[in-house]
């Protein structure tokens, strides 16, 4: 049993949630409260990945980011990154695939909060960062929470964009799912259900816990 | 009431036509692996024209059509790249005979960048970042690139390089898109009609690799089309199938 795909699964989740976080907010906050002309069109482009199947999609970052193409060849000589092949270029594509999973449930979250709470926040003075900080995030805690769960579940199950952009590298982009497929493809089907169980146990216990604190049965039993 | 009766009609129509297309019988469907499917175009279509039986192929890696198989699916003939897919389907009980060697794959390194000229020697370069081959623990060709690699002692300074394509079909997206710059493909793959003339290849000398025989199997489902996937198992070892294989890239004398 090689544990480095399932470390390495894990890893890219964590690493593109993160990331997911940071871009999910200010895009979440901006489409959620936004007037202008382009706000369905990039909420077209953030839900395209719901729709586009995942294979076509690798092929796409594979194109995009060959080091012979305009975009991969400038990244590969300005920044000296390499996109094909690599774990940094894995969690590029993951960020782009689970991008919907983030953003919608904190866009929700944003536009269920009745505006008399920002408003009053305004005319106590309080600057739109501070408003957002001290007094939106906090009151949708529930929907940021279910964002990282889901962006961070769909990062792990994540399989045809890593199969067309990976390489399939030990300790690089070998990640379980492609793990799991190899040896189903070699008929080896015990170590396939092998990484499959710890992988299953490990996102049931996850996301129960999710589960348990998004519907307050922690609070419950705690008092 | 009008509106009741045309719709009925329209249902009769769609039943009618649902029940059209099954009546056409003559059809048998091949399963068929990734790095077979430009030769078995070629030899379905000349096998169509001259019995009048429809081939359908059915195109995946062999592991996934092995399992499919194993698990009824609706396949009258399994045409392989290698002997140890089909192998499995005959002692799982599925075929009626062993597998039957029909060809030898014949392997080749590939290249599409300009000014790259691939060999052996050419790997070492810096130029060439990235070298793809299939999946050594899935695909034969794989197994065979791995080979010739060890055979030269060239496959720890490489293995940094070295990138896996889950088929020869990925391996070949891996070359085509330039993201690996060099590659080991099948020889059937730098023939094919689309990509004759893309790039440099070298064929590797069939002694640095175990062959690679490939195998077919008639499996045991549908009484009814047996007798057009026999006409179709026959043929495949007829002169004309022969040479078809063998301007794909196939070596079948051995």
């Amino acid at each position: 049993m090689d544990w480095g795909p399932l470390i390495l699964t894990f890893k890219l989740a964590a690493v593109t949630t993160v990331i997911l976080l940071l871009i999910s907010i200010p895009l979440a906050y901006w489409l959620s409260n936004s007037k202008s002309k382009f706000k369905p069109v990039i909420e077209t482009l953030v839900s395209m990945p719901l729709v586009l199947p995942p294979t076509v999609l690798g092929f796409y970052f594979l194109i995009a980011f060959s080091p012979r193409n305009a975009f991969g060849s400038w990244l590969n000589d300005w920044l000296g990154i390499k996109l094909v092949f690599s774990f940094g270029g894995l969690v590029i594509a993951s960020i782009l695939y689970s991008l919907p999973f983030m953003v919608h449930p904190i866009q929700s979250g944003f536009s269920s909060l009745p505006k008399s709470l920002k408003e009053a926040a305004y005319v106590l003075g309080k600057s739109k960062l501070a408003t957002l900080k001290k007094i939106l995030l906090p009151n949708i805690k529930p929907s940021i929470l279910t964002g990282i769960v889901l962006a961070f579940a769909h990062t792990v199950g994540e399989f045809g964009v890593v199969l067309m952009i990976g390489g399939n590298i030990p300790g690089k982009t070998k990640v379980a799912s492609i793990a799991i497929y190899d040896e189903v493809e070699a008929l080896n089907y015990t170590a396939a259900n092998n990484y499959s169980l710890i992988l299953f146990s490990i996102t049931f216990i996850i996301l129960l816990l999710v589960y348990l604190i998004n519907g307050g049965y922690l609070k419950r039993f705690w008092k | 009431m009008k509106y009741i009766k045309s719709y009925f009609l329209l249902f009769l129509l769609v039943l009618f036509s649902v029940a059209c297309n099954d009546q056409n019988n003559q059809k048998i469907t091949i399963a068929t692996s990734a790095n077979m499917q430009f030769a078995m175009k070629a030899l379905t279509t000349d096998f169509t024209t001259k019995s009048g039986i429809e081939c359908e192929l059915v195109i995946s890696s062999s592991g996934k059509l092995t399992a499919q198989i194993k698990e009824g699916a609706p396949y009258d003939i399994f045409v392989a790249a290698d002997m140890k897919y089909p192998n499995e389907i005959f002692n799982s009980g599925l075929s009626t005979f062993p597998p039957k060697i029909y060809a030898h794959g014949k392997l080749v390194l590939w290249s599409v960048v300009e000014n790259i000229t691939p060999s052996l020697k050419a790997l070492q370069e810096t130029s060439i970042k990235h070298i793809a081959l299939a999946n050594p623990k899935t695909a034969p060709y794989g197994i065979a690139a791995v080979e010739v690699l060890e055979k030269y002692h060239l496959l720890d300074s490489l293995k940094e390089k070295l990138v896996y394509g889950e088929s020869i079909s990925q391996t070949n997206q891996f070359i085509i898109s330039k993201s690996a710059e060099a590659g080991f493909t099948a020889m059937s793959v730098v023939l094919s009609d689309g990509l004759k003339n893309k790039g440099n290849w070298v064929a590797l000398d069939g002694d640095l690799y175990t062959p690679l025989s490939q195998g077919v199997v008639l499996i045991k489902n549908k009484i009814e089309n047996n007798v057009y996937a026999q006409q179709f198992y026959d043929f495949l070892f007829s002169d004309e199938a022969k040479e078809i294989l063998k301007k794909f890239g196939y070596s079948v004398d051995k």
